[in-house]
């Protein structure tokens, strides 16, 4: 039986290097993470967290790969809500790779493909990710697109 | 076993008007669907076409049309002999309105067993909606309605 995995693949006008830093800069994080802030240095072995505004712990884990600006990989769990931390542990990769699509739009964009698998059973935590990871992704695109810095009007 | 089913969701700063109306016109199709003209009446039941430099790439029929909510047409690529074997599948562009942006559900499914039409659309479609996506968007970011559930629960 295949392990529950959700994938995305979005495409971006910006630079492998570009796509990187907005996806392990704390600051620029909470842009378009809607206030959520990664504690991280990113590097491979180091421990992860998100935490909401208010301080309470959303996720954690620790970065299983980084491989700059092509591969990360963290080992991520949620905390806040019961029934999503009693499924455990999952792996979420990240991969930039370039595309040479958008030829009218001036050139070259980034793939970003999103691979979030559970490492046990259950349901609940890759249907909320599911959720999460289009808003999340779609943000991050406006945000490197157009350059908006402020996600509330 | 289970047929296939792709669904995309992206998040527009638009609005619905203006998504619904990028997915049927002419010239913008032309644009953000790497030169994939669409041309239809949109009458239920009325052929849809796509051409690109003259040649037909894609047909199809209207299932339904309902600006600026949902949109449906059933889907054949004519453009290789790998695909066009194929019965037709179905698309529904499912368009929700949410302050000043539009969440966009696209669900292709009805696909003919062992299908190669399932493998390419699944390359496919990330593209054309990360162009429209581009094509469309002024310089914002996105809303976060559930921001504003917790103020309203909050007062």
């Amino acid at each position: 039986m295949a392990r529950p995995r959700f994938v995305y693949v979005t495409y971006i006008r910006t630079t492998p290097e570009k796509l990187w830093a907005a996806l392990t800069d704390p600051q620029t994080i909470r842009k378009y993470w809607f206030g959520i802030t990664a504690e991280s240095t990113f590097e491979a072995g180091a421990p992860w967290r998100l935490n909401f505004e208010d301080g309470r712990v959303a996720d954690t884990g620790e970065i299983l790969e980084s491989v700059p600006p092509r591969r990360l990989a963290i080992r991520w769990r949620n905390e806040f809500k019961p029934e999503l931390k009693a499924e455990g542990w999952s792996r979420c990769t990240m991969e930039i790779e370039m595309a040479d699509y958008y030829p009218d739009f001036g050139g070259k964009a980034v793939k970003l493909t999103i691979t979030h698998e559970l490492e046990g059973e259950g349901t609940k935590f890759i249907e909320a990710v599911s959720g999460g990871w289009p808003k999340v992704l779609s943000n991050l695109k406006s945000l490197l697109e157009t350059g908006a810095t402020a996600f509330k009007d | 076993m289970s047929k296939p089913v792709f669904v995309y969701v992206s998040y527009i700063a638009s609005t619905p008007d203006k998504v619904f109306k990028a997915l049927t016109d002419t010239e913008a199709t032309g644009k953000f669907w790497f030169g994939n003209a669409v041309t239809s009446d949109w009458a239920v039941g009325s052929p849809v076409t796509f051409h690109r430099e003259g040649k037909l790439i894609l047909k199809g029929e209207v299932l339904e049309y309902d600006p600026p909510r949902r949109l449906s047409y059933t889907f054949k690529p004519m453009h290789d002999e790998l695909y066009s074997g194929e019965q037709p599948s179905r698309v529904v562009f499912d368009l929700e309105k949410q302050k000043d942006q539009v969440k966009l559900t696209v669900t292709h499914d009805d696909f003919a067993p062992d299908s190669k039409v399932f493998g390419s659309i699944s390359n496919g479609w990330p593209l054309v909606l990360s162009s429209l996506k581009s094509y469309l968007e002024a310089n914002r970011v996105l809303h976060a309605p559930w921001y504003e559930k917790q103020a309203a629960a909050a007062s």
